[in-house]
């Protein structure tokens, strides 16, 4: 009975969503866009019709489902061939969130994903220790989040010509869920360090780096403290390491390099990190070139990819209120665009945004302005070109 | 409202099953040779590198080489760009010129790592002894103990002989390349082949399979054993008592002088054919021309753990290079070739087709092929091709 019901009000969210997106679409000045991507094929997927691709869509919760409305804004407005499959997903709200299996096997048939943050309780309240967004990741395997941290014009921070590409190990370490309570009021928990997924992960980084031209990979760890965990952490990535004599390899504390990326973020350039590090290490990062609502990253399987915000912060304060900044969710969006090739329609997006910012009369409040989410996004569609 | 809902109901277990079955699709069922090398129980002592596999792309070195390399790389990168294929390259550039190794094993290093490569053919310039042939370095390096040649008429060709389709599989890493050379008295020298069983073996094992997993009737050994009989004659040993184990596919031999005679007046009596590393350039060469020569096949070479494309004769091509008309198929077809082992099979399918209209169709040939064509046309003919196709 409950999954009829259930059924039943997804159903009708859904419907009503398009309407609302009918009436929006067609209240936006379309522009003629030409655009020379759409003679080329684009896709990971061998079933693409008519050079249109498959994309799944998580929304999220908190500002989510805002900023992934105005991503679709934008893409229609631009005529990117993209369908969306979404999903209502959410830890916060299970009984209308959509079964796990489902979400995945979208993800994996479709092979990208464009995803919302997902509200995570402080205190299990089932005695489940996984998050929902651990499951997906274990269930996908995506295994490596990147982060590219990049200064946007116009947007004031303390440093400029911040860029350092961030990546983390996020299947195992802290995040393995393992937690137990041997005597009351003792808590062990359990981190895990393999020697396998410390190596791919820091071949994954290399080779990233290799693909984007970069010049030296940091290794982030506290082998000096856990000595024999972060140490097998490091000693995979010194082994890899020899594999890229091209490239720079160094290593760093963790606590130091906190304190270097606030005080000389410029000397990092790629940097990889075990999972909880690699969390810490991604926000602080965002802190310095704007806040969450303007970084984007996205996490790699070996099949797939999802692309998310870098910084994990739902901003439930803002829920409603129209203010959040979707250019993270705009910079992801053109992320994923060249991920499966179409790399006209990625530039025409990150250029619209670019120039928007660099105009710097449409800021949403994040960036000390005064506009809503809607005028940044319609001032993003009318730079598109 | 009801009869929706109702409906919606009805649906439901099927969209499940349908999900079920999707969810169990999700774990590739059909691995690709390029998982499957990566699966496969080290046979030699070797680190085991995780593979370069992200997100659905895979990271592919590329060397280039000298002579037309670099600007087949070229029409490579523009057509693969054009189609979308998710292949990222690596490019690394070996100048030919420098006496030391440095380069060479950097390019080994990144094959390691990377499971792949596409290369055009690396010149060697110096003659210095102990400057060894770079590519006969990567192929020992990586111990890629297995040549194939996949040789198939194009129709749009016009050659002596029609409807060709052999496959040459050679032995990569030993025998008379085994590169041990000595002047023992001042105008004596020798030069040992050596052939080991263990590499027979494996070579003989990958022709029988190979022929097994791609539906061919007949497998046959080319050798000289009645003169080298032991070396040769250990080779042919192998592969008879290996044919024992296939008794579905059938088994012969032929000397080499001969198996070229027959290869030029009857070339259809042949499969796939067996050889060690000497004849077998010899004999690919020979095929290669048959065909319509150097600008056409596309070869690759197959280790336990590394795979590499490369057109189907070595040359160079210095002599064409930067006019604009030397023949892009082959390092297209040695694309076509990496896409498949990467188990891109839709975008090697587009390719091949916009490749087979192209030649056979539109007959746009370059000069090698008896055509008038320049290469940017050929390469423009094959993109025309996959969009009106696709």
């Amino acid at each position: 009975m409950s999954l009829i019901s259930r059924n039943i009000f997804r159903a009708l969210i859904q419907g009503s969503q398009h309407v609302g997106k009918g009436v929006h679409t067609s209240a936006v000045n379309l522009q003629e866009n030409v655009c020379h991507a759409s003679q080329s094929i684009s896709s990971l997927q061998s079933s693409a019709k008519e050079g249109r691709i498959k994309c799944t869509l998580i929304p999220g919760d908190g500002v989510g489902p805002e900023l992934v409305y105005s991503v679709q804004e934008v893409f229609k407005a631009a005529n990117i061939p993209v369908d969306f499959e979404s999903f209502f997903f959410s830890e916060v709200n299970p009984t209308l969130s959509a079964p796990l299996e489902d979400v995945v096997s979208s993800i994996a048939r479709n092979k990208i994903c464009i995803k919302g943050i997902l509200a995570t309780p402080d205190f299990s309240h089932t005695g489940e220790l996984q998050t929902l967004n651990m499951k997906l990741r274990n269930a996908l395997d995506l295994y490596a989040n990147v982060v590219h941290v990049k200064s946007l014009p116009n947007v004031k921070c303390r440093h400029h010509d911040v860029d350092c590409i961030i990546i983390r190990e996020q299947t195992e370490g802290e995040y393995s869920a393992l937690e137990h309570e041997s005597v009351p009021g003792v808590v062990e928990c359990l981190k895990i360090i393999t020697a396998a997924k410390s190596e791919r992960i820091a071949k994954f980084a290399f080779d990233y780096a290799v693909k984007m031209g970069r010049k030296k990979v940091t290794a982030v760890h506290k082998a000096n403290i856990m000595k024999l965990g972060d140490g097998l952490f490091l000693r995979s990535c010194e082994e890899m390491a020899k594999l890229y004599p091209r490239i720079q390899f160094e290593k760093m504390i963790v606590d130091n390099c906190t304190m270097q990326m606030v005080s000389n973020p410029n000397q990092f350039d790629v940097m990889v990190t075990p999972n909880l590090y690699g969390n810490i290490v991604d926000n602080l990062a965002s802190g310095l070139v704007g806040g969450a609502g303007v970084v984007a990253g996205a996490s790699y399987s070996a099949e797939c990819a999802v692309f998310e915000q870098g910084a994990r912060h739902i901003f439930s304060g803002a829920v409603g209120k129209n203010i959040a900044n979707p250019t993270a969710m705009l910079l992801c969006s053109a992320n994923l665009l060249s991920h499966v090739n179409l790399h006209a329609y990625s530039k025409m997006i990150k250029n619209a945004i670019n120039k928007v910012l660099s105009d710097g009369k449409v800021r949403t409040k994040d960036l000390g302005g005064q506009s809503t989410t809607k005028d940044f996004t319609y001032a993003i569609i009318s730079c598109l070109s | 409202m009801a009869v929706r809902l109702f409906s919606k109901l009805k649906t439901l277990p099927e969209i499940r099953a349908a999900y079920a079955s999707s969810a169990a699709a999700a774990a590739p069922v059909q691995l690709s040779d390029f998982d499957l090398q990566h699966k496969t129980p080290v046979i030699r002592k070797q680190q085991l590198i995780p593979k370069a596999h992200y997100g659905g792309r895979h990271a592919v070195t590329m060397l280039p080489g000298g002579g037309i390399g670099p600007e087949c790389m070229g029409y490579v990168k523009d057509i693969f760009k054009y189609i979308g294929a998710p292949v990222d390259f690596e490019v690394v550039d070996i100048d030919p010129t420098v006496d030391n190794d440095e380069d060479v094993q950097y390019a080994i290093t990144t094959i390691k790592r990377n499971g792949v490569g596409l290369k055009g053919n690396i010149e060697t310039k110096s003659e210095a002894a102990y400057v060894t042939s770079r590519n006969v370095a990567l192929r020992n390096e990586l111990d890629m103990y297995a040549y194939v040649l996949n040789c198939k008429s194009f129709p749009g060709v016009e050659t002596r002989h029609k409807d060709i389709d052999i496959v040459i599989i050679r032995q990569n890493t030993e025998g008379e390349y085994a590169m041990l050379e000595h002047e023992s008295v001042r105008g004596v020298i020798e030069s040992m082949k050596v052939v080991t069983a263990s590499n027979s073996e494996r070579v003989a094992r990958f022709a029988f399979e190979f022929a097994k997993r791609n539906g061919r009737k007949k497998v046959t050994t080319v050798h000289k054993a009645n003169i080298m009989k032991l070396s040769d004659g250990l080779f042919l040993e192998t592969s008879r008592r290996l044919a024992k184990e296939y008794p579905e596919i059938e088994h012969n031999d032929m000397i080499i002088d001969n198996c070229c005679m027959q290869l030029v007046a009857k070339p259809h009596q042949f499969d796939v054919m067996l050889m060690t590393n000497l004849y077998g350039s010899i004999v690919s060469n020979v095929v290669c021309g048959i065909l319509g020569g150097a600008g056409l096949l596309s070869g690759r070479n197959y280790g336990d753990h590394y795979a590499v494309f490369e057109p189907g004769t070595r040359n160079t091509g210095t002599a064409i290079a930067g006019k604009n008309i030397a023949n892009p198929i082959a390092m297209i077809n040695a694309s076509i070739d990496m896409l498949e082992h990467l188990g891109h099979h839709f975008h090697a399918d587009l390719l091949r087709t916009g490749v087979n209209a192209a030649i056979n169709v539109d007959r746009i040939l370059t000069p090698d092929l008896g055509g008038t064509a320049t290469s940017t046309e050929v390469v423009d003919a094959i993109k025309r091709n996959i969009s009106e196709n696709h």
